[in-house]
């Protein structure tokens, strides 16, 4: 009687683009709803953007909530 | 590794527990932060910067209603954002973690996550809700809760490279090692220049629910990318079964 053993081998390398992709996911995101002032609005709407903070209201809430810094 | 696969259940899982995180938001924290600007609103008409008209009161709840539905989707960022690095994380760790099945690996990571990134930085800089706080001091605030969970993230990276060095009954030490090396960290960093001006049982509720509610989205982190992983095994490209 015979016997099979199954033994999967699995390759776990990550490839250093997708950690890349995820880092500037991790970086952005945490940007935009833990720190803008303006800053990224500034690139289209100048020195206004500081004035107007569209980022910083629209994730004001999630600010407090998630314990960051907000005003 | 199948990459797009790994990609793709990485930032939806991210997503999704971030969706989830705003919605526990509006549901038990969001009590807190209408007490906490209503509070604001009576400071400005008190000074005279606003008065308390029906005007002001429809451009409010208007403006009010726009925020709670940006938290939902800044939930959904802030998800997709700590998500991608528990997913890297997870790729690069998954092998090391406990035996078991891939639920009870990421349950694992973010619990240690849970702790190191997010509860002993808590415990040093908490969560405030509106109306405490100096603008200029908020630079000084983000410096500092950013440095304190970098500093508590890279310190738990190095304990654990010195936790595989040591022998199985000496383990421990790593522990002990971390806890003393952030115990020293929280004593010399220097504490939130801001005075609290709200009242107390306003503050303590909002930081209890704040942290019931990023605790939920770790627990939904942890489940969902889990489950996808054990789905779709982005690690198993290319298995090689022997006979």
């Amino acid at each position: 009687m015979s016997q099979s053993k199954g033994i999967t081998i699995t390759q776990s390398k990550i490839p250093i683009f997708a950690i890349a992709i995820l880092a500037i996911v991790f970086a952005v995101g945490l940007f935009v709803v833990g720190y803008d002032q303006g800053h990224i609005f500034s690139v289209v709407l100048g020195e206004q953007a500081y004035e107007d903070l569209y980022i910083h209201e629209l994730t004001h809430d999630m600010r407090h909530a998630a314990g960051f810094p907000c005003h | 590794m199948k990459t797009i696969i790994f990609l793709a259940i990485v930032l939806v899982s991210g997503a999704l527990a971030g969706t989830i995180h705003g919605i526990a938001n509006l549901a038990i924290v969001e009590p807190y932060l209408d007490q906490a600007i209503g509070i604001e609103n009576q400071n400005l008409f008190a000074s005279g910067e606003e008065e308390d008209t029906p005007r002001f009161w429809v451009e409010y709840d208007a403006y009010r209603d726009w925020q709670k539905g940006g938290q939902v989707l800044a939930g959904a960022i802030l998800g997709t954002s700590i998500g991608a690095l528990f997913g890297i994380v997870y790729a690069l760790s998954r092998h090391v973690l406990p035996q078991g099945n891939d639920l009870k690996k990421t349950f694992t990571l973010a619990g240690v996550m849970w702790l190191t990134l997010f509860f002993i930085p808590f415990l040093k800089y908490p969560a405030n809700p509106p109306t405490v706080g100096d603008p200029e001091t908020v630079v000084l605030r983000a410096i500092l809760y950013l440095s304190f969970i970098a500093i508590s993230g890279f310190g738990t990276v190095g304990f654990y490279q010195i936790y595989k060095r040591l022998r199985q009954n000496t383990k421990i030490l790593a522990f002990a090692g971390y806890a003393a090396f952030i115990g020293t960290v929280f004593v010399l960093m220097p504490p939130n220049p801001d005075e609290i001006s709200a009242p107390m049982d306003l503050v303590n509720g909002f930081r209890v629910m704040s942290v019931v509610a990023v605790s939920v989205f770790w627990v939904s982190i942890a489940m969902i990318l889990g489950g996808l992983w054990h789905k779709f095994r982005p690690d198993a490209e290319n298995p090689d079964v022997r006979n």
